[in-house]
C-alpha cells in the first residue's frame, strides 16, 4: 500500500489541496477567496501555502489589480498527481478495512 | 500510517471542500446573470409602467437580449473556470420554458397584462426554487421572497403594480445576484 503524503494530509493543507483541484488545470483561487472557503486565518493560510509551494504542489502569483494586490493560488500538475495518488491511498486504507471506519 | 476511520474524514473533509469550490464558482456566474435579468427586468417593468401599449415590444427586446447576454456570460464564465453553466440544451429548456408559459397565458388562458407580470416572474422563481434543491439554498430564497412579493403588488397595489415590480423583481434579482457574490 502506498505511503500516505504528509505535506498533504494535514488538514489545512489537505482542504487547500481539495479545493484547487476542483478546479480545471491552471485555474486557481484568490487567497481571499480560499481563506474564506477553508475557514482558516490569514497567517495560518500563508504558512501552509508556503509549505505546499516548497514541495512544488502549489505556485502562487502576486499581482496588482488596480492598486490592490492579489495573490492566486494554483495547484502545479505534480501538486495535482499528488494529490490524486493521496485520495487513491486514503481509498485504499479504507477498502483494506473492509469498509469498516 | 493512518487507521481507516482518519481516511474516511479526510475524503469527507475533500468532498465537502469540493462541494464548495463547486457551489462557490455556480454562485459567481449565477450572481452574474440575476443582475443582468434583474437589469433587463427592472427595465421591462418600468418601460410598462410608463409606456404601458409599447410594453409587449419591450418585453419581446429585454427576452432576447437576455438570452444573448446569458450565453455571453457563459462563454466568459467557461474561459475563467471551465464551467459551463448555458449550453445548446440550455436554450432549448429556455426556449421550452417560455413556450409553456405562452401556451398558458395566452392559449388556454387570456391573462390581462396585470397577471401576465405576476405570472411571468413566479413561474421565474418556480425554476429557481428547484434549482435550489441541488445549487444552493439562495436560489431558494431568492425564488420564494420575490414570489411572495409578486403576490403582494397583485393583490394590494392597483395601479402601482408595474412600478412595485421593477423593484420587487428587477430590484430582487439584481439584490440576490449581489448577495451571492457577497456570500
Amino acid at each position: 500500500m502506498a505511503e500516505i503524503d504528509d505535506i498533504i494530509h494535514q488538514p489545512l493543507r489537505l482542504r487547500i489541496m481539495a479545493g484547487l483541484n476542483a478546479l480545471p488545470s491552471g485555474t486557481g483561487l484568490e487567497f481571499s477567496k480560499l481563506k474564506q472557503l477553508t475557514g482558516a486565518t490569514d497567517g495560518n493560510l500563508g504558512a501552509h501555502i508556503e509549505t505546499l509551494a516548497k514541495a512544488g504542489y502549489v505556485a502562487v502569483e502576486k499581482a496588482f489589480v488596480g492598486k490592490k494586490p492579489q495573490t492566486t493560488v494554483t495547484a502545479t500538475a505534480a501538486g495535482r498527481g499528488a494529490f490524486a495518488r493521496h485520495v487513491a491511498t486514503l481509498q485504499e486504507i479504507i477498502a483494506a478495512s473492509g469498509g469498516k471506519v | 500510517m493512518i487507521d481507516s476511520r482518519a481516511a474516511s474524514e479526510a475524503l469527507a473533509d475533500i468532498n465537502e471542500m469540493t462541494r464548495r469550490v463547486r457551489q462557490s464558482r455556480i454562485y459567481n456566474l449565477a450572481s452574474l446573470m440575476l443582475i443582468m435579468w434583474g437589469t433587463l427586468v427592472f427595465a421591462g417593468y418600468l418601460g410598462s409602467f410608463l409606456l404601458p401599449r409599447q410594453a409587449g415590444y419591450f418585453w419581446a427586446g429585454l427576452n432576447i437580449a437576455g438570452v444573448a447576454g446569458s450565453f455571453a456570460i457563459s462563454a466568459f464564465g467557461y474561459r475563467k473556470t471551465g464551467i459551463r453553466t448555458f449550453d445548446f440544451r440550455m436554450l432549448i429548456a429556455f426556449v421550452l420554458f417560455f413556450a409553456f408559459g405562452f401556451l398558458c397565458t395566452s392559449v388556454l388562458g387570456h391573462f390581462t397584462p396585470r397577471q401576465m407580470g405576476t405570472f411571468w416572474p413566479i413561474y421565474f422563481m418556480l425554476l429557481y426554487v428547484i434549482a435550489g434543491l441541488w445549487f444552493g439554498q439562495a436560489f431558494v430564497v431568492i425564488g420564494l421572497c420575490i414570489s411572495a412579493l409578486a403576490l403582494v403588488g397583485y393583490f394590494l397595489l392597483g395601479d402601482w403594480f408595474d412600478l412595485w415590480m421593477a423593484f420587487v423583481d428587477g430590484g430582487g434579482l439584481m439584490l440576490g445576484g449581489w448577495w451571492m457574490r457577497r456570500n
